[in-house]
């Protein structure tokens, strides 16, 4: 395949809005091709898009969809020739997350938590979502033996732990949300701050994400700790994030990355003591992302409209439900993790929803370094995903955001400094937050580039780069960005104009690492313990089999030396 | 005033969807347009012509200038008259399930019964039913926190069962008796019953329901003092205290 004449930005290779061919040849990008030629003179073109935190797939998701009937009636699209019938808005039906996702010009999207116990139903899911290629974190703040290693300061036992766990999983990463806060729900209870104890456990968070940190890092694993925060939703929470970051600024990451990713950061940049005095703490947020280069984020936009909050933080979901007496979901995941569903609407008249509004662009606008920030809605936490095409023009565009703020809460620029903020994004900024950036923090190679041998997966807008002014027409980007004039995946046209040609299925990633024997048979003492006495399943059926991933794409990871001795 | 008149070709053993039989799509459009109208004959799409037949003015009109009347049996066609804004809708017989629903104004009148669902969420505009009406009547659907938000329903024979569940606003009517729970979840509408009920205002947190019959009342419910209304006595309750509700339940004294 030729793709002819694009306006193409590819940063991760230097490319910045330079007019170019790109050939595509079995799949991947290489430097000459034959066969079929597309027509993209002028037009913008980007790697696929690469979206490293949404909630796509497993227990919650589905959860969400049952709770939400009315969410399913919203959304709803016939079966086509091609396609199956797509439900829903905040919690789309597999095939409509495959076919949205696609339109847009998105070809890999990662399923942010999934406890390993439930990490099959994940699987299940991931396969039915057509298309684009996927992953899924794995859950490891709770979980009790990961307690235990660190209580003992035991890191070998625990990093044989993190890969026993990743490969019963089939999981990519490892996943940290509300460390302890999600132990101590089983009882009722929370944890206050990152040095508070565990009930029970005798860790604190922060020895849990150090220890977690230091063992993904010894794993040498793609992604770095993927970590939702103490604290997370409460106003004057940016003091644990910052507090929390500083405990991992020395450690050393054993690839090219970060040593941490912060997820969906907007929930945890707050100041105030209480709703009624919350403000925007963006800008302390930033100055530390811009001291600092061992941490990434992404935005967790929030917008106006309905949503549906979704998250392995029980508590936080049980304050949700208390606050707006919406229907609530309350999950226990025996010995790993807890977690919620709450249905929310995000109102423009609410200061509060206005402020949080405000904050994820702030942090977006206010960090210097577009590849420190990834842009998402947290979906379907902050909004839908099929709403980025919102962001991204909210982001390009100050005629838009004046447009926007005049609707809002007269607080709203006492509260946030969004009102003075001038910066404007540009193509190669948002060419890297929702692509480069992504699947480099991701850890992804072959992602998020259009470099020889990366995958096949380009996206091509009804947009002139050269032409159009993203300040003033950002109706029109807003409406070229929904739906791609091309997304390529792997090398055949998926969607045009919005119509999808084909659903190939997408590949599922996930990480295996070699860690010595001697760790892993001290780890199954424990494990044949607490699977004997506590699990409500055996061991034996306890790992995701294989036949759950058809379209498996393992990626090696553990010590170099160790590969022979696994 | 412009008229068209509808009427199936066949008994329809397979439901029909037909919501663009409603006066806001007829109205900009010539009969042959408006015979060309997509609807859903199960799993097959069809043109209204192939169902139907149209007859009538051909001239465009706005919809607050547009009647359709319905000749024959429609209690195999869905939602008749979704979202409509103005116009009158004549059902001449029954009408099937989602009649009306989402409307915002205008006038859908049935001679016959309505199946469930009849002007579920419904904000604004008037429905009547001269004979029954099925379950959940003016209603939300499945999962839905609203439901009728506006406007009026009268019902001159009886009603199903859930009648204005999670009413938000608006007034409901029912002149003979009404199922089990009605106006579950009311949190602010109006409803009178003339007949007898069983178990209304379930988990109500606002809003009036009067029944001027006899009523199984639940006991989360306190009742309060004797009220005359138009010369007759009812007892009065608050709730439902389960939730903390302001409801209001009025039941007719001595009519038992
Ligand atoms: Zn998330």
């Amino acid at each position: 395949m030729i793709i002819k004449g694009g306006i193409v930005y590819d940063p991760a290779n230097g490319i910045y809005g330079d007019e170019m061919d790109l050939f595509i040849d079995k799949g991947r990008m290489v430097e000459a091709a034959k066969g079929e030629e597309i027509d993209a003179r002028g037009l913008l073109v980007m790697p696929g898009g690469v979206d490293a935190h949404s909630h796509i797939a497993g227990k919650k998701v589905n959860t969400g969809r049952i709770m939400r009937p009315d969410d399913a009636r919203i959304g709803t699209e016939p079966r086509t020739a091609v396609c199956r019938p797509s439900t829903g808005y905040t919690v789309p039906n597999c095939y409509a997350m495959g076919y949205r996702y696609a339109r847009m010009g998105y070809t890999t999207a990662f399923e942010a938590a999934t406890p390993i116990l439930e990490a099959r139903h994940t699987h299940e899911e991931l396969e039915e979502i057509p298309i684009i290629d996927k992953g899924a974190l794995t859950l490891f703040g709770n979980n009790w033996q990961v307690m235990e290693c660190v209580r003992d300061k035991d890191l070998t036992k625990l990093a044989a732990y993190v890969a026993w766990g990743l490969r019963a999983a089939k999981g990519y990463g490892v996943k940290i949300v509300n460390p302890g806060g999600g132990e101590a729900w089983g009882f009722g209870g929370n944890v206050k701050s990152q040095n508070d104890i565990v009930p029970n456990f005798d860790v604190t968070p922060a020895e849990i994400i150090v220890g977690l940190a230091k063992a993904n890092e010894m794993l040498n694993l793609p992604h770095s700790i993927h970590l939702h925060f103490n604290n997370l939703g409460k106003p004057g929470n940016y003091t644990t994030a910052i507090e929390t970051l500083d405990l991992l600024k020395d450690l050393k990451p054993s690839r090219m990355r970060q040593v941490v990713h912060v997820a969906h950061m907007q929930f945890s940049a707050y100041g105030g003591t209480s709703w009624r005095d919350f403000e925007s703490k963006a800008p302390a947020i930033a100055d530390y992302f811009n001291c600092h280069n061992h941490a990434t984020m992404d935005m967790g936009q929030l917008l106006f409209g309905s949503a549906t909050t979704m998250t392995a933080d029980a508590p936080l979901e049980y304050g949700n439900a208390r606050l707006t007496h919406n229907k609530w979901s309350n999950h226990d995941i025996e010995l790993e993790e807890s977690s919620g569903v709450v249905p929310m609407v995000y109102n423009r008249k609410m200061l509060v929803n206005a402020v949080q509004w405000a904050i994820g662009l702030e942090l977006a606008l206010l960090v210097k370094d577009p590849w420190k920030v990834l842009m998402t809605t947290d979906h379907p936490n902050g909004s839908p995903f099929v709403n980025y095409p919102e962001v991204i023009t909210l982001l390009m565009s100050k005629p838009k955001r004046d447009l926007e703020m005049a609707t809002l809460h007269e607080q709203v620029p006492k509260r946030t400094t969004l009102a003075g903020m001038e910066r404007e994004m540009d193509w190669t900024d948002i060419a890297i937050m929702t692509r480069a950036a992504p699947a480099r923090v991701l850890g992804l190679e072959d992602k998020g580039h259009l470099g020889p041998g990366a995958d096949g997966d380009v996206s091509i807008y009804d947009l002139r780069p050269e032409e159009v002014d993203t300040s003033l027409d950002h109706v029109l980007v807003k409406k070229a960005l929904a739906n791609a004039k091309y997304t390529i995946k792997g090398g055949v046209v998926v969607s045009k104009e919005g119509q999808i040609l084909a659903t190939p299925p997408g590949r599922t990633f996930w990480v295996d690492a070699a860690v010595p024997q001697a760790d892993t048979d001290r780890l199954m003492v424990d494990l044949e313990e607490k699977f004997a006495k506590y699990y409500s399943i055996q061991i034996a059926n306890y790992a995701v089999q294989d036949a759950y991933l058809p379209h498996a794409q393992i990626i090696r990871a553990g010590l170099p030396v160790l590969s022979e001795v696994a | 005033m412009r008229t068209i008149t509808i009427a199936p070709k066949n008994a329809f053993r397979i439901s029909v969807e037909a919501e663009n039989i409603s006066t806001d799509k007829f109205a900009p459009l010539t009969l042959s347009q408006i015979n060309s109208l997509v609807v859903w004959q199960g799993n097959r799409q069809k043109t209204l012509s192939d169902l139907f037949t149209v007859e009538g003015d051909d001239a465009p009109a706005t919809t607050e200038e547009t009647t359709i009347k319905l000749i024959g049996d429609y209690s195999q066609v869905k939602r008749i008259g979704e979202g409509m804004t103005a116009g009158v809708v004549e059902v001449q017989g029954n009408v099937g399930m989602h009649a009306g629903n989402n409307m915002k104004g205008g006038l859908l009148s049935i001679a016959g019964n309505a199946d469930d669902w009849l002007a579920r969420e419904m904000r604004g505009g008037k429905v009547i039913v001269m004979g029954n009406a099925g379950n959940y009547l003016g209603g939300g659907y499945r999962g839905e926190k609203c439901g009728m938000r506006g406007g009026e329903i009268e019902v001159r024979g009886n009603a199903g069962a859930y009648l204005g569940e999670h009413l938000c606003g608006g007034s409901i009517r029912i002149l003979g008796d009404a199922g089990d729970f009605p106006g579950a979840a009311n949190q602010g509408g109006t409803i009178f019953i003339g007949g007898s009920t069983y178990l209304p205002g379930a988990e109500m947190s606002k809003g009036t329901i009067t029944v001027k019959g006899e009523a199984k009342v639940l006991p989360s419910f306190l009742k309060t003092e004797i009220v005359q209304v138009d010369g007759l006595a009812f007892q009065k309750y608050t709730g439902d205290n389960v939730d903390n509700g302001k409801g209001e339940l009025m039941v007719g004294v001595g009519s038992s």
